[in-house]
């Protein structure tokens, strides 16, 4: 605007210099000197104005305009020792021509100038043709040609080699707010500036933004090596702006936080059609589209208003195509960190919608083609994932299905799964029974439930069955020691409500002949920093042999029946419970241990004494009877209180041998066992190796 | 005496009848040993650490090589007494969920060295870190290391949490907390930088 003022009120002074040259001509004078004092208008003034004509010939002056200084629009500052020459102006009953005119001046904002210009003037049309072939600014130069006729203009502005420090720098002068920025870079810029009287009425830019590197001070804007074209348009409306405009990032990368966007081998280009009313500090998206080849294609439109706290009030946006890892690793993580989803890895693709309604998501829906992802630490991961999600806010169902070919959960491996959901508002339900396939058994859900009202409250609940897992399979698969058996159990009820997940009902081991039973089964924060399980678990008529056997600990023959109660592992090792292992009251079963049996038990107390059941006599003997084993640790702040199956002098009785010779008794004396020392004895001696303890 | 006189009997009722309070005051002694343990660990300041806490209570005694009697034989395991554990206010800090924590900052500690020696990290006056400058890290980097800052403050939320657990006084966890606060500090290297009263100062 400020620019088409001052266009006008150089083409009227020139108009009216103009017409007095004329009318002297006219008179046949040689010289002429005119003295115009002060002129001014709207904004502007001019100080001590005067105009020398030299006649060089017919029709040609040498033509002279001088000002001593210029007070300018807006704020564009002030000129002085304004000084106009045209050596050969040709001056006609039709017109007026400068083709090498230089008007010398000193601006207070571009220094001293020398500007070469050529200026044209038709009397018939009254139509001003001004060229300004090189004003140095902001280090590089500039070049303007405008043209005015009745009342209608156009500018055409050329900048090449521009410095952008610069140009930030002189675009602040002029009182635009620009962010502060540090800036290494250069400008091309071609403006086609198009407007009647006052009023601008088009802007044409093409621009070309090269850039080492940019940084805001708090360095959550920069970029590097960019190289950015910038092409559109901008046209007034009443109340606004509409602007037109595409953008081509041909190489570099930018951080706009979170996001960091790195150009690959094609460009990224970016295409928005929007209107710009401030007053109402309202942004209409008409068009919008985002193309970076390799991670996503995306276009919608939408509405943003400013004075909102949701500022953005309405959006359509169709995913056209999301490439995983690339979509995922720019555009998703930054805002995941926190959370489970913050840490996968992914592949694939997907295409989706949003739509967003006065301010939130009213409806989502994506298309899943072969997805796979897992997460880093091996918490969780699904492998093909397919299907269609839907989703909307409303109170009319959606259906979704979903499928995955195989899966995991820490190291226990599901199979091929398909789903069904039905969602309305913050509910999820299982629209028909489903299986999963856990290693070689099946978890056959009934059905599932989650309810999601709140950031924090994710509720969700299961009932189902476990069909026969082979422990042989879960022990491997969780790097236990591996041994035989069968879980399973029928599970009324999974839960999980903030965070903690309770197993009603009872899960049922099969194994070793005998069966153990988990009840009462509660996981707190089973995905977070330290998980933590309570569980209490009962083991009937365990066959020691079947035990013994598979941890190469050395034969024992008998049953064992035991409880633990109130079982905390914290981090999935033990920190609390209370246990007692014992062989049964009515036992009927025959009672041997055997000579290895005992060399490990006493290796676990610190090696050595099974030498010296060696040596003794009991030697000669393979295997011993007992009477009762078992042992009792109530484990507490890291020290175990131990106990035996019956008490002995000083101490208690883990084996109790039977009263006919060969008679052997196990006897522990300590009551109070570092659980550490003792957990890490026993992993030595099931692996066959005897620690040493100093 | 005939009878006792009524402020002699009252005061009698009293001691009689009166409970005893015990107050646990914060040992901040301990938390300072206790917290300069996981830091320099962390920090990676002791040359031979392992990892490896050792256990709060004693380490097994030597085995007790009482004589086998020849009949009955007993073979007399679990020989290790444990020390009597507690015997002044002390720090646990060996827990499976502390040690579990401490492995993972050690090993993230080791991505996170450069950026405090840079500065673009700095520790907070709450025991937590910050990206203090993001100036000062490659824009490729900006966001793993923003990864990092967020996890390692989760890692030392739930160090302070489980710590004050460990110990049975979860109301010790801001006092924890503090004593962190200032020992990250402490046994920083110089030219780290750190919070004091909202302002950065390098160490």
């Amino acid at each position: 605007m400020r620019t088409s003022r001052v266009r006008v009120a150089g083409a009227s002074l020139l108009v009216l210099g103009l017409a007095a040259v004329l009318a002297l001509q006219a008179h046949a004078i040689e010289s002429a000197h005119l003295s115009l004092g002060n002129l001014a208008g709207e904004g502007w003034s001019l100080d001590d104005v005067s105009v020398q004509l030299d006649w060089t010939g017919e029709s040609r002056a040498r033509a002279v305009l001088l000002a001593a200084a210029a007070q300018l629009p807006g704020q564009l500052g002030s000129v002085k020792d304004l000084q106009f020459v045209c050596e050969s102006a040709v001056l006609t009953a039709t017109g007026f021509d400068c083709a090498r005119g230089l008007l010398g001046l000193h601006s207070s904002r571009l220094g001293r100038q020398s500007l070469p210009l050529s200026v044209h003037y038709r009397h018939t049309d009254k139509q001003v043709r001004v060229r300004v072939r090189s004003i140095r600014a902001a280090g590089g130069s500039i070049a303007v040609s405008a043209v005015y006729r009745d009342g209608g203009w156009s500018a055409d502005v050329r900048g090449s080699g521009l410095v952008l420090a610069d140009v930030a720098r002189e675009l602040r002068a002029t009182g635009i707010e620009l962010p502060s920025l540090a800036l290494d870079g250069t400008l091309e810029l071609d403006l086609d500036l198009r407007g009647q009287g006052a009023q601008l009425a088009r802007v044409a830019y093409d621009a070309r933004v090269q850039a080492r590197s940019f940084s805001d001070e708090s360095g959550r804007y920069a970029g590097e090596a960019l190289d950015v074209t910038l092409a559109g348009n901008v046209r007034p409306l009443r109340d606004g702006w509409v602007v037109s405009s595409n953008m081509t990032a041909r190489q570099g990368a930018v951080y706009i936080d979170p996001w960091y966007i790195e150009v690959g081998s094609a460009p990224v280009v970016a295409a928005a059609v929007l209107d710009w009313l401030p007053r109402k500090q309202r942004l209409e998206l008409q068009s919008f589209s985002y193309r970076q080849p390799g991670s996503v294609d995306l276009a919608g439109q939408g509405r943003i208003e400013l004075q909102h706290e949701q500022p953005l009030r309405q959006l359509q946006l169709e995913l056209k195509e999301v490439f995983l890892p690339s979509a995922y690793e720019t555009y998703l993580q930054p805002w995941l960190t926190e959370s489970l989803a913050g840490n996968l890895e992914t592949t694939g693709q997907l295409r989706g919608r949003l739509q967003v309604d006065g301010g939130g998501l009213v409806r989502a829906s994506a298309d899943l083609q072969s997805v796979s992802l897992a997460e880093k630490d091996g918490l969780f991961g699904f492998d093909h994932l397919s299907g269609n999600l839907d989703w909307s806010d409303a109170a009319v169902p959606e259906y979704s299905t979903l499928a995955w070919d195989a899966g995991h959960v820490y190291r226990v491996s599901l199979g091929k799964t398909a789903v069904e959901l039905e969602s309305t508002g913050n509910a999820v339900r299982l629209v028909r029974p489903m299986r999963i396939p856990v290693l070689d058994g099946e978890l056959d859900i009934e059905s599932f439930s989650l309810d999601y009202p709140g950031r924090e409250e994710l509720r969700w609940e299961v009932d189902g069955i476990l069909t026969p897992v082979s422990m042989q399979q879960l022990t491997r698969a969780l790097e236990w020691p591996e041994f035989g058996g069968k879980l399973s159990g029928v599970i009324p009820s999974v839960s999980y409500d903030s965070g903690i997940l309770t197993v009603g009902g009872v899960l049922l081991v099969r194994v070793f002949d005998g069966v153990v039973t988990l009840r009462d089964l509660q996981l707190t924060d089973p995905f977070g920093l330290v998980p933590r399980l309570h569980v209490n678990a009962n083991a009937d008529n365990i066959d020691l042999e079947s035990l013994t056997g598979a941890f190469s600990f050395g034969r024992i023959e008998g049953r064992l029946d035991g409880r633990v109660e109130g079982l905390l592992l914290e981090s999935w090792l033990p920190v609390a419970f209370d246990a007692e292992f014992a062989t049964p009251e009515d036992d009927k079963s025959r009672h041997r241990i055997s000579q290895k049996a005992v060399d490990n038990i006493s290796n676990i107390g610190g090696g050595g004494v099974g030498g010296a059941l060696s040596r003794s006599f009991l030697q000669f003997f393979e295997d011993f009877p007992y009477d009762r084993l078992g042992i009792r640790c109530r484990l507490e702040n890291g020290i175990c209180d131990m106990g035996g199956v019956a008490p002995a002098e000083n101490g208690y009785y883990l084996v109790k041998g039977r009263f006919l010779p060969p008679r052997l008794d196990v006897v522990g004396f300590a009551d109070r066992v570092n659980w550490g020392s003792l957990v890490a004895q026993i992993v030595a001696v099931t692996r066959g190796k005897n620690m040493v303890v100093e | 005496m005939k009878v006792l006189n009524l402020p002699m009997s009252l005061l009698l009722l009293l001691l009689v009848t009166a409970c005893v309070t015990i107050n646990v005051y914060f040992p901040a002694e301990a938390a300072v040993k206790a917290a300069d343990r996981i830091i320099l660990d962390v920090y990676g300041e002791k040359p031979d650490s392992k990892g490896e806490e050792k256990p709060d209570a004693a380490e097994p005694t030597s085995w007790r090589h009482d004589a086998v009697r020849p009949t009955p034989v007993a073979v007399h395991i679990l020989n290790w007494l444990v020390a009597p554990a507690h015997a002044e206010a002390d720090i646990s800090i060996n827990t499976p969920a502390i040690r579990q924590l401490k492995a993972k900052m050690e090993q993230r500690h080791r991505q996170l060295a450069a950026y405090y020696a840079s500065g673009a990290i700095g520790m907070t006056g709450d025991g937590l870190i910050t990206l203090r400058d993001q100036k000062l890290v490659p824009l490729k980097e900006r966001n793993s290391v923003k990864g990092l800052v967020s996890q390692e403050n989760g890692d030392r939320n739930a160090l302070y949490v489980e710590i004050a657990r460990a110990n049975d006084h979860p109301e010790w966890e801001s006092d924890i907390r503090q004593t962190f606060a200032r020992r990250w500090v402490a046994n920083a290297r110089s030219g780290w930088y750190y919070q004091d009263g909202g302002a950065w100062k390098q160490k």
